[in-house]
């Protein structure tokens, strides 16, 4: 059986009820911490292990990455592309490395498979762009976020 | 026939196999790394131990035959522990490389450590390193990847017949190189590359290319010459990479010559005709078609066919004839000097052919004569090519006739010709030819064709309809 709600005429306007929410509403806008930031000038910090954008490691200007293609047998979304070559010293390198960045899921399956810790994921999330964009290996070579 | 017993099965064998054969039979891989069917056994890797009853240490399974009432254990602990010693030993100066290695994911010290060795190394000593030695064209030398099997060596010696790969120095110095580092001289190089059981012998051609597991497969013939070796193409992406011998015991058995496995570069190469093309210029295949009609017109032609086609293509090209050129005559071409199959000679005693076409049996079944027997030609001729049949040759002979080339041309051959009709490559058509001993093989498709070229079916169809239509592709 239904409760019966309390009636009479001051009961009509709720009044009370109004006054006790409005309450939780001011104290919640004037005093509580805020849950969001002024997003340019502020920002969060996010853990090492997040998985942003993309770069490749280099020493001395010379990439890591040995065009092996772990890293394309592995990804989910097939979205790196590396056209191997031989430097003069006879070392194979990349002499094309593509990602896709539309295609990437940033799962870091790349980044684990990598046999010589080259491609790696920083901690950059702010990759809007206006156009599709693939990610050329002149870009991924500049040395970005957690190193 | 007598039977033996490995790992508690019964197998029968013929006397005089050897263990690895006869587990082979019966379902039980032995490991091998300088063992090969198709080359004498040393039984130097160590790799194949196998533990026999009543035999007091292991036994290497492909130097001991098959004996009544053997009973032989391929995974019992002693065999584990000593085929892991094995690999500990092979591994000691092994440079581990695999990922800039091309061998990487069809090589067998890669499956059989995955398999057998262990996952953890011992010796923290440097590595033994080497100078490479520059090995010619076909074949790309890392010596320090080299665990001494000795194939390389033997297969020179007993297939190639020549006697170019050496060992020199002994122990821990072994060093496997040709004699007084000259570059290779034999004209089966590519096999060095596909017999190395790790990458220490590996093709210049597919070098840094493609990784092996990448590669879709296509068993395939070789149209290199009358041999028909059995091949496999491998591609990707509609791009053809490689092409390895398949195993085949009647014909090629497991070897290939160079010739044949870099033959496929022509079907891929910048100056192949991919247009209709039409004196210097490119034409669509509607025009191309109303030109051809003009220019043929219902009348006896002189009908060229290159010993290269299939014998499916041969058929349609006889029975277009027939109906639609009445009185026309057909005669087949190829290598220049080989007319016949009775002038088909071996070149070596390997596998080489004379006829640098792979289907001069299949044109003569079907009685096309040869060039050589063409008195007369007609004003226009027809010239139908696989792209392998030699077409210099012919239109040597035909100058001052209005040539028209129908399959694969380059650009060069294409000087001579009014009009080309571009058509398929064997590796982009499925049919069936005839190899020098009369074997009927496939020919499978492994690649897509670009859409502007057509099969010479299609084309000779197009052609026989009165009214010009050509549809999309």
């Amino acid at each position: 059986m239904l409760a019966q709600r309390k009636t009479g005429f001051f009961n009509k306007f709720y009044l009370v009820e109004i006054i006790k929410g409005l309450m939780i509403t001011m104290r919640n806008m004037l005093f509580a911490k805020r849950a969001t930031i002024q997003f340019p000038e502020e920002r969060r910090d996010y853990s090492e292990k997040f998985r942003g954008q993309h770069y490749i490691k280099s020493v001395n200007g010379v990439e890591n990455c040995t065009a092996c293609m772990l890293c394309p047998t592995v990804c989910p979304a097939e979205c790196i592309h590396i056209v191997a070559g031989e430097r003069e010293d006879k070392e194979k390198y990349p002499i094309k490395f593509e990602i896709d960045s539309l295609r990437c899921c940033f799962c870091g399956m790349c980044e684990e498979a990598c046999p010589k810790d080259a491609i790696k994921l920083s901690n950059i999330y702010e990759m809007s762009q206006q156009n599709r964009t693939v990610y050329e290996k002149e870009f991924l070579l500049e040395q970005r976020g957690n190193k | 026939m007598p039977k033996c017993t490995i790992d508690g099965k019964e197998v029968e064998f013929k006397p005089g196999e050897n263990l690895i054969t006869v587990a082979k039979r019966a379902g039980v891989e032995i490991p091998v790394f300088c063992y090969h069917p198709g080359l004498s056994v040393v039984a130097q890797c160590r790799m194949c131990y196998v533990e026999i009853e009543k035999m007091p240490k292991l036994q290497t399974a492909c130097s001991t035959n098959a004996a009544e009432g053997m009973v032989v254990k391929t995974q019992s602990d002693p065999v584990v522990k000593g085929r892991a010693g094995t690999m500990e030993f092979l591994l000691l100066n092994h440079p581990l490389d695999c990922p800039i290695c091309d061998k990487a994911g069809e090589c067998d010290l890669q499956d059989n450590s995955f398999g057998h060795g262990s996952a953890n190394m011992r010796h923290t000593e440097e590595r033994r390193t080497y100078v490479d030695v520059d090995m010619g064209p076909v074949i790309e030398k890392n010596m320090n990847r080299c665990i001494h099997c000795t194939r390389c060596i033997r297969f020179g010696e007993e297939v190639a017949g020549i006697h170019e790969m050496v060992a020199i120095q002994r122990g821990n110095n072994i060093d496997i190189t040709t004699i007084d580092g000259n570059p290779l001289q034999t004209e089966y190089a590519g096999n060095y590359a596909d017999i190395c059981p790790t990458g220490s012998l590996t093709l210049r051609d597919f070098r840094f290319r493609k990784r092996a597991w990448m590669l879709k497969k296509t068993s395939t013939i070789c149209e290199g010459c009358s041999k028909g070796c059995n091949m496999e193409i491998q591609h990707e992406g509609n791009v053809i990479y490689r092409c390895v011998p398949r195993e085949n015991l009647e014909i090629n058995k497991y070897w290939m010559c160079d010739e044949g496995r870099m033959n496929y570069h022509y079907t891929q190469d910048e100056k192949r005709i991919l247009n209709p093309r039409s004196g210097a210029t490119f034409i669509g295949w509607e025009d191309a078609i109303q030109t051809l009609k003009d220019q043929i017109n219902e009348k006896p032609l002189t009908v060229l066919v290159g010993s290269d086609l299939t014998q499916q293509e041969l058929e349609n090209i006889l029975e277009y004839t027939k109906n639609y050129h009445k009185g026309s005559s057909v005669y087949h071409f190829g290598t220049e000097g080989v007319f016949t199959s009775a002038q088909d000679l071996p070149v070596d005693k390997i596998l080489k052919m004379k006829s640098k076409t792979s289907n001069l049996n299949g044109a003569e079944k079907l009685g096309i004569k040869s060039v050589q027997e063409m008195k007369s030609a007609s004003d226009v001729v027809l010239v139908f090519a696989g792209g392998r049949a030699n077409v210099q040759s012919v239109t040597k002979k035909l100058e001052g006739k209005k040539l028209i080339g129908i399959g694969v041309y380059s650009l060069n051959e294409a000087e001579s010709f009014s009009m080309v009709l571009p058509s398929l490559s064997f590796t982009e058509k499925d049919g069936t030819i005839f190899n020098h001993q009369g074997i009927e093989q496939k020919l499978k498709r492994a690649i897509q064709p670009k859409n502007t070229i057509k099969a010479i079916s299609e084309i000779l169809m197009l052609t026989a309809n009165k009214k010009v239509k050509v549809g999309a592709n």
